[in-house]
């Protein structure tokens, strides 16, 4: 520690130097945490998905509906247990009018994105008996059966807006199919589901639910068909075999189906392309090398010009390993620096992603909203700080240890 | 002028009784010191023997590229014989391993170097304080010694201030501090005056001539200049890396 002083004084010999390598460390694991965090959540999504539950969707693209007949049809492939329709609904709360109160839906032509989350019309018996971590207390959940306007909502997402069974409130869709002319749809919370998050972590509650009839007749029955079909499986091991069975059934049609388990269609659904862990690391890998060398460079520049003062260290009975000491101890605190600011501003900026209109409800719409700096990455995040300090002191440090003393002073 | 100069030949007649009596410091016998440059091999002093008692000062002089440093760097142990023995205070330094004469120099040598080689980011007290860093003393005990030893150099109203801030010579007084600070047996000086003008020569001179009759120190200085070798009690000439005389 009575090191300590000396350290810093060097470091504030050349301030913007200084500065400047702190801010690009600093970079390097902003990102380093930022992209983890990323990755750790879409996991986190990821890993709340069943391995017998399989999704079929349109072969082109999700934008496209498959007919409502297809539900049928893959209810009787051999391994099929349930299918449930479901349709991406997109609706968001009615912007509020001045002079008019929250949520009455009167004459609403704006939404208010600010508060978007995810909602889906769904067949609502198969739908809920296949996802029996959403647990609703029975009463509610007849209650809910019992009235098409009714909603399934989170318990995140009733806290949220302070709902209460009973309560009522309105959503109107972006997707123009899902539109009523009359104003937007109104919903009554008839239940709230809770999930054990000791048994399934990761499982977002902060979503609704609703009858996919209701959706059906308000649009004046003019929908010829749902996004896509959740369908559960006997055996999860017969995930793929199914699969094949039921994109086999419409290979001759208009709608070609693409079927695959929940958690690939997650994965591609977040992704929509490519790995995007792979991307994500590669990214964090290469600004991590190039910070790296950045911070390799300017140590050595801290050494070259020093090498007087190191030779001076050494004459007044400093040991070579004292020395290589203090530049890795230089360039370790350069790095904790780094890291410090870039944790932070992790941190800062998944606040203002989580926050900022639009942003917000882009990644709410995808399954995104717990998008917090997990406390592993950012432990991680300081380590990698910590170990680009010392690797980019070491080889510096070894030039200081090795260099002899008479060397060093000729060369003043 | 005559009054002055039987004082400094009744002085140096003092000086040079009471070595008769004392011990040997500093023993360099047939030392060589062969430089490698690539497949090359220079000879820089070719079997050189220099005994200095304790509480002497020595000048070592002669021309450029004669081999003074080296001998200097070697009583020093800051470089090794090629072969001999360097003995400095009873330690034969070409035995010690890297580690061990680093600690021996920390604690038997103090370095004034020609250009004093202060470390610019610190005050004139961290600069004298550093040697201490590698003891055990407490930073209150540090930041005493250190303000003791600028007391000695007459520099305690400097000691906050960075070496952007001192003139040469307070510099130098300054790395005289940093190399009393340990009390070290040996104090070594290449060329201390070399940077300095006269009048701060002479200032530099007259501390270093108070070190060694007023504190006890041994003094082996490397020099050009005939004046600053006047004021040791003997000088040496080298001349390719043998001494003369």
């Amino acid at each position: 520690m009575k090191f300590l002083p000396f350290i810093l004084k060097h470091l504030r010999r050349n301030w913007i130097r200084t500065t400047s390598t702190v801010l690009a460390m600093a970079l390097c694991i902003f990102l380093f945490c930022t992209l983890q965090s990323v990755l750790a959540a879409v996991d986190s999504l990821l890993d709340s998905t069943s391995a017998n539950r399989l999704i079929t969707r349109h072969s082109v693209s999700l934008v496209f509906s498959l007919p409502f007949s297809y539900a049928g049809r893959i209810q009787s492939v051999p391994g099929v247990k349930r299918v449930a329709t479901t349709s991406w609904f997109g609706g968001s709360l009615p912007a509020k009018k001045e002079g008019k109160a929250e949520g009455t839906g009167e004459e609403s032509t704006t939404t208010d994105w600010s508060n978007f989350f995810p909602n889906m019309a769904v067949d609502a018996e198969p739908y809920l008996a296949m996802y029996p971590e959403y647990e609703i207390p029975k009463d509610q959940y007849q209650a809910f059966m019992a009235d098409l306007r009714g909603a399934v909502v989170g318990r995140k997402l009733a806290n949220k807006f302070g709902w209460k069974v009973g309560d009522t409130f309105f959503l109107e869709s972006f997707i123009p199919p899902y539109r009523k002319p009359d104003g937007p749809f109104e919903f009554v919370v008839r239940a709230i589901f809770d999930v054990d998050p000791a048994k399934h972590p990761g499982t977002d509650t902060s979503i609704m639910f609703f009858h996919h009839k209701y959706l059906y007749e308000a649009t004046g029955r003019s929908l010829d068909g749902a996004g896509t079909y959740n369908v559960e499986i006997e055996d999860p091991d017969r995930a793929g075999e199914v699969s094949k069975a039921i994109d086999a059934l419409f290979e001759n049609s208009d709608a070609q189906t693409r079927t695959e388990t929940e958690k690939a269609f997650a994965a591609g659904f977040i992704s929509m392309a490519g790995n995007l862990a792979l991307l994500l690391n590669g990214i964090g890998m290469a600004v991590a090398f190039t910070i790296l060398l950045v911070t390799a460079n300017t140590m050595s520049m801290a050494v070259r010009e020093r090498r007087t003062e190191i030779a001076v260290l050494k004459t007044l009975g400093f040991s070579s390993a004292q020395v290589m000491g203090l530049v890795v101890a230089e360039a370790v605190f350069l790095g904790l620096l780094g890291g410090l600011v870039g944790i932070g501003g992790s941190q800062g900026i998944m606040w203002m992603l989580t926050h900022a209109p639009g942003i917000k409800d882009a990644l709410a719409g995808i399954g995104l909203t717990d998008l917090n700096l997990q406390p592993f990455v950012a432990v991680l995040g300081f380590v990698v700080a910590l170990f680009l300090g010392f690797a980019a002191g070491f080889v510096p440090a070894l030039g200081a240890y090795r260099s002899r003393i008479t060397d060093m002073l000729r060369t003043v | 002028m005559t009054a002055v100069a039987t004082a400094e030949t009744v002085r140096k007649a003092a000086a040079e009784t009471s070595r008769g009596a004392a011990m040997t410091m500093v023993d360099v016998r047939d030392v060589r010191k062969v430089y490698k440059r690539d497949s090359q091999e220079i000879p820089v002093l070719d079997g050189l023997s220099l005994q200095v008692k304790e509480g002497d000062f020595v000048a070592l002089m002669g021309p450029s590229g004669s081999g003074k440093t080296t001998l200097l760097n070697l009583i020093a142990g800051i470089d090794r014989p090629t072969s001999g023995h360097v003995v400095v205070a009873g330690t034969d330094v070409a035995q010690l391993s890297e580690s061990a004469l680093a600690s021996w120099r920390s604690q038997n040598v103090g370095f004034i170097f020609q250009f004093y080689n202060l470390i610019p980011v610190l005050s004139a007290t961290e600069n004298v304080e550093l040697p201490l860093l590698l003891t055990h003393l407490s930073k209150k005990e540090r930041r005493e010694r250190a303000t003791t030893a600028l007391k000695v150099v007459g520099l305690a109203d400097r000691a906050t201030h960075y070496p952007r801030q001192l003139s040469g010579g307070q510099e130098q007084r300054v790395a005289i501090a940093r190399a009393i600070v340990t009390d070290p047996k040996v104090l070594v000086a290449d060329e201390p005056t070399g940077d300095l003008d006269a009048k701060s020569a002479e200032e530099i001179l007259e501390l270093m001539e108070v070190l060694n009759r007023d504190h006890k120190k041994t003094i082996v200085m490397v020099t050009h200049d005939p004046r600053a070798a006047g004021r040791a009690h003997s000088q040496h000439h080298l001349e390719k890396g043998v001494l003369k005389d």
